[in-house]
């Protein structure tokens, strides 16, 4: 006690320094004893919840197969899944339950489709879990909006259209993202019509998941392109090439042509792209004529596209560029002409080659 | 006269390394903090996104592994299997075996039934030539692999060749024997897709050690934690590089390097550049600095992305006679990246670049071991003069050494908090303990080795295979 009160008061008459430092490190000392026990109760918490969660999964999975082989024809529901439909209520009455739920029939309603995936959808209303999803929208916090729309979105509720719909211009971008989902899932090719007042970039992330949304649906109908191949924001025109590609999408061949000379060049790299699928010969003849004009990408993708569209009288053209300065464009010219005249050009070939392997 | 210069100037030092010290915690914290934000940031934003959609999308864009191998014999026919089993569909995997003196090749021709072709590639970067030429496989199932026996130029001129050799968009480079994991590619090029207002160049994710986890097909099984003090310090030492401070990084988009286990380059700028630099044992470093320096050259807005996703796990040195050599070689990497672009530093013109990234490398990553040996030797020489005023030596050193524990011990909770990769009982323990021990155990190796790096620097140049003696990962 008498050598703690003697270590207390050398302290006391100690530097400034020696008293901040060693505050300090009193303070480091208990933040580290703090943080050593929170780990010990967050290891054993993490633990414990993965093993409950596994349990309950379990129990829901096992619930959730027995009520989709459980339905009839007669009813909209049976009694034995009302049976199930009852137990599960009980258990969304619990926040961490109804989580684990929402995450299994999510996991189920990915994995099933046709009459099964319909059956999911009506039991997530009959379980009340749509109120929550609701509630989610109404959350000050992005990220819980966003799994909100995201659940909607999943289990297919159209009649909440009206209230996504209000997060159109949200300032969070991952939230318009899940909100143009839900339109391309629930709607197909109606629901791009955000695309029309779309005024920020769509990503090529986005891009590439909506064009696996829309090819995920069934419906044949495709909308009018043509307003976004003429769309003031790139990305949208972009994305329109690439339906148009997919879809091929004859019918925008005037526009798609137009867009050869658009100002953006990735707009133009992929105009050539689309119009090289869907073999449109009048493009070929256009960039014929501007090829030196153009960018070096442009020009292998219009070698590319003349792989499919080359005719004999190209060959004048084509042996103007069989030097190049650029060994991939010389390769490719060299690919067509060898399609035109094989024999008389394989020797090129061949010398090429020798020449970048030497 | 001579004793009171000598006081002042015996002050000034003393000043220097408090202010030096004071800094250098002042900087940990807050890139802690930094880091802290971001990755919130990144897990609420990636909480539910869909990587599946993406994963079987024919319109994710295309992506070439380049692997370079030197001797890798033991492992290599796992390791190629681990390589091709990404989820990701729209890649190849371009083994590049760069002279190997051992029986990788013949390993890879038997394992993969490859056959020797005809490949036209575009030498885009001058690298060595080749040896014995370019392999396909004749079985359909490995068909996304390409084999090419090169002669020795080192690890630089390897990923060089398959840059050459790549037809894709982007390029992984990545060490033959890390782990990949299967999502790693898409979680990887997710940054380049999502960024509209800015090109990202290079991406990088968090590299994970693989000693005692448990391995099966090229597949992780099991983590475990390794048994011996210098394997699990360099775990802790991962843990908090890769949680504390590359994610602040990301966000002051100021990333110097990518870790070379395991890295997405835009393969178009990365040629532009001219690929990667021979000349150095640093080549990872080095390129990502020139691609910046590119960038900012030609005025384009850019950057280095970083995610805190655990996408490959790589065998760390097991001994401490391949830890040193491996940290020498880091230190010598660190070095001649900063004096090839001394340009940048400090140089307004580079913005954060040249202002933040530049120094916070130059004074806490290349001159801090320095420092540090230098404050060392200062002290012994006190105690030696019995110059040493004991009540603050021995108040510096308790918070110091308090704090550097702090430190590891917030990185382990991140990561419980984020990924909770290390689950198994006892493990929360054991890494408690190695971050009290760790200022013991690993410290003074990595000090050597940094010292011993910038000796061999500036005495004995020389450039070659970062030699590793491979135990190959616990198998199931």
């Amino acid at each position: 006690m008498n050598e703690n009160l003697h270590i207390l008061e050398s302290l006391k008459h100690s530097s400034p320094i020696i008293q901040l430092i060693w505050g300090l490190s009193c303070l480091f000392f208990i933040i580290i004893a703090i943080l050593t026990f929170y780990l010990k109760y967050l290891r054993n918490h993490l633990r414990v919840n993965e093993k409950i969660e596994t349990k309950y999964q379990e129990i829901y999975e096992s619930y959730l197969v027995t009520y989709l082989y459980a339905g009839n024809d007669e009813e909209a529901f049976s009694s034995e899944q009302q049976i199930i439909i009852e137990k599960l209520k009980k258990y969304a009455a619990d926040p961490f339950k109804r989580k684990i739920i929402v995450s299994t029939l999510l996991k189920l309603r990915n994995e099933i489709s046709g009459e099964m995936g319909e059956s999911i959808d009506k039991l997530f209303i009959k379980l009340g879990l749509l109120r929550y999803s609701l509630a989610k929208l109404r959350s000050k916090k992005w990220d819980v909006i966003a799994i909100g729309i995201r659940e909607l979105t999943q289990f297919k509720i159209k009649a909440v259209h009206k209230i996504i719909m209000n997060n159109i211009n949200h300032p969070k971008r991952e939230v318009r993202k899940e909100m143009q989902f839900y339109l391309v899932h629930l709607y197909a090719f109606e629901g791009l019509e955000f695309l029309n007042v779309l005024e920020t970039p769509l990503s090529e992330w986005d891009q590439i998941q909506l064009l696996e949304v829309l090819q995920l649906n069934n419906n044949t109908q495709i909308a009018d392109i043509k307003p976004w191949l003429k769309s003031s924001n790139d990305s949208v025109v972009i994305f329109a090439l690439k339906i148009a590609k997919v879809y091929n999408q004859f019918e925008a061949k005037e526009v798609l042509i137009e867009l050869l000379n658009h100002k953006c060049e990735d707009v133009r790299i992929n105009a050539i792209s689309a119009l090289s699928h869907l073999n449109i010969i009048e493009a070929k003849n256009i960039l014929k004529n501007n090829f030196n004009d153009r960018g070096h990408e442009e020009q292998i993708g219009f070698l590319k596209m003349m792989e499919n569209v080359y005719e004999a009288s190209d060959k004048t053209f084509l042996m103007e560029h069989i030097n190049h300065k650029s060994t991939e464009i010389k390769l490719l010219v060299i690919e067509v002409l060898k399609n035109i005249n094989f024999e008389e050009f394989a020797l090129n070939e061949a010398e090429l080659k020798k020449t970048l392997t030497a | 006269m001579y004793t009171s210069t000598l006081q002042i100037i015996m002050t000034i030092i003393h000043y220097f390394f408090l202010v030096f010290s004071a800094i250098a915690i002042a900087s940990y914290v807050i890139l802690a903090i930094i880091s802290a934000i971001e990755t919130i940031e990144y897990m609420k934003k990636n909480s539910f996104v869909n990587y599946k959609e993406i994963l079987s999308s024919t319109f994710s864009p295309s992506i070439s592994i380049i692997a370079p191998a030197y001797n890798e014999s033991l492992n290599i026919v796992e390791n190629v299997r681990s390589l091709l089993s990404s989820y990701y569909v729209n890649y190849d995997v371009i083994i590049v075996n760069d002279g190997s003196k051992d029986d990788s090749l013949s390993k890879l021709i038997e394992a993969y039934d490859l056959i020797q072709i005809d490949n036209l590639f575009n030498e885009h970067i001058k690298t060595k030539p080749l040896r014995k030429g370019i392999y396909k496989s004749t079985n359909p199932a490995f068909d996304k692999l390409t084999v090419i026996d090169k002669e020795n130029g080192g690890k630089a001129d390897a990923l060089n060749m398959g840059l050459n050799m790549s037809k894709n968009k982007y390029v992984a480079c990545i060490d033959v024997d890390c782990l990949l994991l299967e999502d790693a590619l898409q979680k990887l090029i997710k940054p380049f897709l999502e960024t509209t207002d800015v090109k990202v160049i290079a991406a990088g994710g968090v590299i994970r050690i693989a000693n005692s986890c448990t391995v099966k097909d090229g597949k992780l099984l099991d983590v475990n934690f390794p048994k011996t003090w210098l394997e699990q310090g360099q775990i802790l030492e991962y843990l908090r590089a890769f949680l504390l401070g590359r994610m602040a990084w990301s966000r002051l988009n100021g990333l110097l390097v990518i870790s070379g286990a395991f890295g997405l380059f835009d393969k178009k700028i990365a040629i532009k550049v001219g690929g990667y630099d021979t000349n150095t044992v640093g080549e990872d470093m080095e390129i990502i600095v020139r691609m910046r320096r590119y960038m900012e050259d030609q005025k384009q807005k850019y950057k280095v992305a970083y995610i805190p996703d655990p996408l490959c796990w790589t065998e760390a040195p097991d001994n401490y006679k391949t830890f040193i050599s491996q940290r020498n070689r880091w230190t010598r990497g660190t070095i001649e990246t900063l004096k090839k672009h001394r340009k940048i530093g400090f140089n307004p013109k580079y913005k954060s670049l040249g202002l933040i990234s530049y120094p916070y490398w130059f004074f806490f990553e290349r001159m801090a071991p320095i420092i540090e040996v230098t404050g060392i030797i200062y002290f012994g020489i006190l105690i030696f003069l019995n110059e040493v005023r004991w009540d603050y030596a021995f108040a510096f050193i308790i918070v110091a050494y308090l704090f550097s524990v702090l430190f590891s011990i917030v990185a382990i909770v991140s990561e419980e908090l984020t990924y909770h990769q290390y689950k198994k009982k006892s493990i929360g323990f054991k890494l408690i303990m190695i971050a009290f021990l760790e200022p013991f155990v690993n410290h003074p190796t990595i000090l050597y080795s940094a010292i011993k790096g910038n000796i061999d620097y500036y005495f004995y140049k020389k450039i070659e295979w970062g030699t590793m003696t491979r135990k190959g990962m616990t198998k199931a």
